[in-house]
This record gives C-alpha cells, sequence and structure tokens, in this order.
C-alpha cells in the first residue's frame, strides 16, 4: 500500500519541482525594480529647475499645469499645520508661502508619493497615513535645521528621499511577508539587514539610485546614505545631518500610528550613532 | 508587535521612543494574549534600542507583566540597558519593583531553564545584600557557578580580571521570579530541579510540554534533582507516575535524586517504583557512572522500541514537507534546489564526512519527525542570512541551524494549516555528529529526499 503513496509522491514532488520557481530577492529583482521606475515627468523636472534656478514665478506656472501636482501643492498649504482661515488656491502664492526650500521640498515629496504603491502589504499604511508620516518629517527636519542654523534648499529636500526606504521595502517585500514574518520570528532582523545580507545591496543604496533617477541632488544622496545609521559619512557635516536624520526617523516610528503601521523595526535604530546628539536633539522636539 | 523568542526567553524589542501613548501602540490586546499563552520561562522588553522612555511607557509593559505573572507564572521584567538606564527604572519605581531587570538578555538567560545551559563561573554584585543572596541561589540551582563580592571595591578588583569569569553580572534585579520548574541538560539527560512542598500545583509549574517536546527529539533520561523536597502529597505523587508510564512509551527512564523520605509516606515511594521511577541518594551517582548514565539512556540518544512507519497522511504531504524545505533553504541561500532521488526506506546517507544535521518534530492531527542533513558548507551558506557574516564556528552554525530548522517548522506549519491539518512544532535538535542521529534513527523507516543546491548535496528525512 505505501508503494501507491510512493508513486503518488514521486508525482507531487516532479510538480513540485516545476513550481519551485520561487522569486528570491537578488539583485536582478532590485535592478528591475529599479528599471521600472519612470522617469520624473516633464512638468515636474522644468517646475524643479525654476526652483532651482530661484525663479519662483516661473515654477509656479509650470506647476499649474500639472493638475495632480497642484492638488499636492494646495493640500499641503491648506492642512491645519499652517493655520491659514481661508483656502490658499493659487500656486504662485503657496510657493511664495513655501519659499524656495519648502517649495522644492514640496514637490520632492509629491515625486516620492508618486512612487508610493497604491496599496500597502507588508506595512500597514495608506495614501493618507504616508503623506502625514512625509509631512511630520518635512516640518520636523525644518526645525532640525534651524536649530543648525542651515539654510540651504538641497539639505531641506533631503528629508524627502527618507520615505522612499519605506517605498522600497514595501515594493521588495510584499510578495514574502509570510517568509519574512517566519524569518523574524527566529531572529529579531530588520528589512534594512535582510536585504544586505541577500544581496549586498541595501534600501538606502536604491534610495540613492532613485535619486538618481530622478536627478536629485548628490547631497541628498549622501545624507540618506548617512542617515541609515549603518554608513556613517566621512564629511563631517553630512554626517551630522544623517545622525540627526536617523534620530528624527526613530522619533516619528515611534508615534503610535506609525508602530501600528508595522514601521518601528523596518530598519534597526543605532542608538550609539546618535548618542552625542541625543539632548539637542530632545531640546529640540521638546521631549521632556 | 510579537515577541521573539528564543531558549526559552520571550523578548520584545521596541525602537526609539517609549511613552505612554507609543507603549501603548506597540502591545494589542491579541499580543498580550499571544504572550500569555507562550511556552516560556520568562517575557522581558529590551530597552537596548530604546533611547529615551519615561514612567508611562513603562507601565504599559509592566500592566502586560502582570497579565502574564497571573496566567503563566513566568519570570517577567526589563533588560539590554546601561546603568544610567537602570537607574532611572529603580528610581521611577522605588521600593515597588516586582519585575526583574537583568543587564543583558544573556545575564537572564543564565537565571532560566535554557536548553543549552551549561555551568558557567559567574561573578556578581548587587549592593543590596538579599538580592546578592537571592541571585547565588537562583544561579546556583540553575547548575551555574555563582561567585559572590560582598563589596563594590570588590567587585570592581575581580571585575577587572574578567576573563576568569563566563559573566559579570552588575546592575540586575530578581523581583518575582518564575515559578517554573528549573531546567538544564547534561549531556543527552535532562536535569529538573523541585523544591519545598509537592502538591497539584506542580502541574501548572512543569513545562509539561518542554517534557514532552525533549521525548520527541530524542531525551531519554529525566533526573530530579529533588534535595530540597520537604514532602509531597498524593496529587504530585499521581502527576509523578502518571509521567513516568508516559515516559515509559518512548523507552524513556525517570530518576529521582536526594529525595528524603522522612515526612513522605513509604507507599508513596512504592507506589513511584512501580511506575518505572528510580531513585538513587545522590546526583553524582547517576552522572558520574557513564556504565549507568549508559544503562538509564542518557549517554547517547536511545534507539525507540517501537518503531513507527509514516501514516498515509503523512506521505500524502509529504511534498509539503519538501516544499517547506526547498523554499526555505533556497530563500536563505539564494540559490536553486533540484530533486535527485526519493525513496522509502531507513536513511541512508552515503558520505558522512563533513556533515551536520538537524532535526524537528511535529505532532497534532498528525505527527512526525523532518530531518536535514546538511555539508557543512550548505549549513554555513544557509546560516549567514542568520548570523551576518561567514563563519566556522560550529557552536555559532549549529545555533543558526537550529533557527533556519524552526523556520522551516513554522513553514511546514503554515503550509499544513492551509490543508485543514493543525500541527505543533517542537524544539529543534542539532547533531555535530551524524553518528548520533544515525543511533536515534535506527530502524526507523521514512523518506528520504536527496537534494542538490548548487551541486551541493543535501538530505531531507521524514518518519515517525
Amino acid at each position: 500500500m505505501i508503494y501507491l503513496y510512493f508513486i503518488l509522491l514521486e508525482l507531487k514532488c516532479i510538480k513540485l519541482n516545476l513550481k519551485a520557481d520561487i522569486k528570491v530577492i537578488t539583485k536582478n529583482t532590485i535592478d528591475g525594480y529599479i528599471d521600472k521606475i519612470p522617469p520624473s515627468p516633464k512638468a515636474l523636472k522644468a517646475t524643479l529647475m525654476f526652483l532651482d534656478s530661484g525663479n519662483l514665478a516661473k515654477a509656479a506656472q509650470i506647476a499649474q499645469t500639472d493638475l495632480a501636482l497642484s492638488g499636492y501643492l494646495r493640500g499641503i498649504v491648506n492642512n491645519p499645520l499652517y493655520g491659514f482661515k481661508n483656502e490658499v488656491k493659487e500656486i504662485a502664492q503657496i510657493f511664495g508661502i513655501l519659499g524656495l526650500s519648502g517649495s522644492q521640498q514640496a514637490v520632492y515629496n509629491y515625486m516620492m508619493s508618486l512612487l508610493s504603491p497604491s496599496k500597502w502589504h507588508l506595512f500597514k499604511l495608506n495614501k493618507s497615513t504616508f503623506k502625514t508620516l512625509q509631512d511630520n518629517l518635512s516640518v520636523k527636519w525644518k526645525l532640525i535645521l534651524n536649530h543648525l542654523e542651515i539654510d540651504a534648499k538641497d539639505i531641506t529636500s533631503a528629508i524627502t528621499l527618507l520615505p522612499s526606504s519605506i517605498i522600497v521595502a514595501e515594493a521588495l517585500f510584499c510578495e514574502h511577508i509570510e517568509d519574512v514574518k517566519l524569518l523574524k520570528s527566529v531572529k529579531a532582523l530588520d528589512y534594512n539587514t535582510i536585504l544586505k545580507r541577500l544581496c549586498n545591496f541595501d534600501l538606502f543604496d536604491i534610495c540613492e539610485a532613485v535619486a538618481n533617477k530622478w536627478d536629485m541632488p548628490s547631497e541628498i544622496s549622501q545624507i540618506i546614505q548617512a542617515a541609515s545609521g549603518v554608513k556613517p559619512s566621512a564629511d563631517v557635516k553630512i554626517n551630522l545631518l544623517g545622525k540627526w536624520m536617523h534620530l528624527l526617523l526613530f522619533y516619528e516610528l515611534s508615534q503610535p500610528l506609525f508602530i501600528e503601521a508595522g514601521l518601528n523595526d523596518f530598519i534597526d535604530f543605532q542608538i550609539e550613532y546618535v548618542g552625542d546628539i541625543y539632548e539637542d536633539f530632545s531640546t529640540v522636539m521638546a521631549i521632556s | 508587535m510579537r515577541a521573539l523568542v528564543k531558549d526559552a526567553i520571550a523578548i520584545f524589542s521596541p525602537q526609539g521612543f517609549l511613552d505612554g501613548n507609543s507603549a501603548n501602540a506597540y502591545l494589542t490586546i491579541d499580543d498580550i494574549e499571544a504572550t500569555s499563552l507562550l511556552k516560556v520561562d520568562m517575557v522581558l522588553v529590551s530597552l537596548k534600542k530604546v533611547i529615551f522612555f519615561n514612567r508611562n511607557g513603562l507601565d504599559i509593559f509592566i500592566k502586560m507583566f502582570k497579565k502574564i505573572r497571573a496566567k503563566n507564572h513566568a519570570t517577567v521584567g526589563f533588560c539590554d540597558y546601561d546603568s544610567k538606564k537602570f537607574e532611572a527604572i529603580m528610581k521611577f519605581y522605588k521600593d515597588e519593583v516586582n519585575f526583574s531587570l537583568f543587564k543583558s538578555h544573556e545575564i537572564a538567560s543564565l537565571f532560566t531553564s535554557s536548553f543549552k545551559n551549561k555551568s558557567k563561573t559567574v561573578l556578581l554584585f548587587s549592593e543590596d545584600k538579599s538580592q546578592r543572596a537571592a541571585m547565588a541561589i537562583e544561579l546556583h540551582d540553575n547548575g551555574h557557578n555563582p561567585i559572590m563580592t560582598q563589596s563594590q571595591e570588590e567587585f570592581w578588583e575581580k571585575s577587572a580580571n574578567a576573563v576568569a569569569y563566563d559573566f559579570v553580572i552588575s546592575d540586575t534585579y530578581l523581583g518575582q521570579m518564575g515559578q517554573k520548574i528549573a531546567t538544564r541538560v547534561t549531556g543527552n539527560a535532562i536535569i529538573y530541579s523541585l523544591s519545598s512542598y509537592l502538591d497539584a500545583e506542580i502541574g501548572d509549574t512543569f513545562n509539561i510540554v518542554y517534557h514532552n517536546n525533549s521525548l520527541n527529539v530524542g531525551f531519554r533520561l529525566f533526573i530530579f534533582d529533588a534535595y530540597k523536597v520537604i514532602s509531597m502529597n498524593v496529587h504530585a505523587l499521581n502527576f509523578f507516575s502518571k509521567l513516568s508510564s508516559a515516559a515509559a512509551e518512548y523507552n524513556a527512564t525517570i530518576c529521582f535524586a536526594g529525595l528524603s523520605f522522612e515526612k513522605i509516606p513509604s507507599s508513596f515511594k512504592e507506589t513511584m517504583e512501580d511506575s518505572g521511577i528510580m531513585f538513587f541518594s545522590q546526583m553524582d551517582n547517576i552522572l558520574h557512572d557513564k556504565e549507568l548514565m549508559a544503562d538509564l539512556g542518557g549517554s547517547s540518544s536511545v534507539v525507540m522500541k517501537n518503531k513507527r512507519n509514516l501514516k498515509k497522511l503523512t506521505v500524502t504531504e509529504l511534498p509539503r514537507f519538501i516544499d517547506a524545505t526547498v523554499l526555505t533553504i533556497e530563500m536563505m541561500t539564494n540559490s536553486k534546489a533540484v530533486k535527485e532521488a526519493v525513496q522509502i526506506n531507513e536513511i541512508s546517507i552515503a558520505d558522512k564526512t563533513d556533515k551536520i544535521a538537524s532535526s524537528i518534530g511535529f505532532y497534532g492531527e498528525m505527527d512526525g519527525m523532518i530531518i536535514l542533513i546538511f555539508p557543512k558548507e550548505i549549513a554555513k551558506k544557509s546560516c549567514e542570512l542568520l548570523i551576518g557574516e561567514e563563519t566556522d564556528d560550529i557552536e555559532l552554525i549549529l545555533d543558526s541551524l537550529s533557527e533556519l530548522v524552526n523556520i522551516i517548522g513554522g513553514k511546514v506549519k503554515s503550509l499544513l494549516l492551509d490543508q485543514g491539518i493543525s500541527v505543533n512544532i517542537t524544539l529543534p535538535r542539532t547533531y555535530s555528529d551524524i553518528n548520533d542521529l544515525l543511533d536515534m534513527t535506527f530502524g526507523r523507516k521514512g523518506a528520504q529526499v536527496d537534494l542538490a543546491f548548487d551541486n551541493d548535496k543535501f538530505l531531507f528525512f521524514l518518519t515517525r
């Protein structure tokens, strides 16, 4: 009798081998992902170009032609955070309110939102909560830069690239949720470490590739790499900004909304890396 | 957030900032319920990656601790902190510290019944005399060698020679300890430590799941260290008699060492002897007598008398077992598996050199055991993702192999559940010597599948 099952088993095993072509995450998967990222739309490119040259009026004129971007910008300025009584509709007015750095930051935030999935599977996020994360990071990054007395639009915009690490983790791991759950049930591994160990390429390398594809200034990529907490920069200023950004990220990821979204342990918090700026950080964020 | 369980310790690892709002978000009702159902000796919250916490944040976890203790008597507390954090916690709670504090989770593991616990030399200091004594007693009970220092100066002086000690303990506080029966492993014998008066509560404090898992993975000698037992009642007597009868099915032996019958009726001894329990006046009489250890089944894994064959259901589900194994190892090695041969017979290993093995049992609506035999190179490669670097440290590889097999067991469990078959998995066991594995599987028939990963041969064996 057992041999009948043995034959059955053989047949099933053959079937198994045919379907065993599972998708593991390899360097090719990552290359494929980066290839699929669309180039930034023409209107966005032009808006950023005019912002870069300091021409707010021309930038607003171009931004106005992109309805989705205009809607996004109106959403930012009419957020209760800004406290305007009347709705601000004109893009020129919005850019005027945000200033050069703030406008560039807002446009980059919009670009990142284009990259985010319509439905999240790995993390319990949606369009609105992801935007909340972007807004919170941007507002608090501004506070930090004020404290550090830094007024440079590329550095202001650097924070916009940080959430792309979450988008990339979602894109690469959403098809492996069960495998990752099992892996995480026996070892406290974060997504960045898993990816690095699988393909020697981490989430922040992919963020850099995204930044390059979208012609973002190289300073932004450098700050983001340092903000991973595992790749300190040799450049003192970049490294300092990386520390502040790493700590800011975990300050945000310790908020109930993002803990519930499963983001608290998406990368490894490098507590030693930020040890020397913690006191200043707690002053800036009024933590008591 | 779910706790990570290792060596009978469940650890929560929040990151960043811990206040009243965030701590609430870490623990849902489901998380607390799932944690209280865990068969663990300790539930701890690691503060290693927490840069800020306040009392409100810790209070949320302390509420969970209370629920867990009420349900399963586990030791609860915080671990992985520096002196500053230790002082802050002591200041927050002053005289109401009813949880434990362990400077690191490695130190916590010394106070629990770790499956791999070995005798460690431990230097310890606490300014509180009663804490010093409590720690020394707990460590001694768990089979370690504690060295107490009486003053901070003596501690500094001795701890300067850190190589003399396996562990140095300071900034540690024992709150209410778990009431679980301590367990340690010596060779292939498992030693349980009993104390005081034994009554019906033994059914709650004895980890029967751990015991059954130990039987399933091949342990055959269980010794109760009973020097500190004062007396027992009929409920405890019944418990041990039943335990011994159940162990007999596995050809396992249960012994008591150092049990005094001064305050125990002599009829109890006869009843226990009738159910197969053996009595020794000294623990060393068993452990140091190699011949006796071999007779009792504690020198190596002993072959089961009742050889069992694979059941129809197990064979039918075999592809799912292989599927789980192959998918997991493919994921861990980023390489592709090719099935080379399938046969049903006793396990056959053509070349035993440079091989290590691991096994994991499953039980429930179907039962059996998965055995995986790896060439060391595949084992190393498979474990690289868990270890994070290449290593030749065999202990580390075997440890990671257990984790890997745990993942496979978890995957099997979920694949079977998809088919409506509910099973639980046992603790994994690893074998650095293939001959030990062959002893354990001698006479057992099963399904053997030879697989190749990038031309490295790998063997899968499913048996009962």
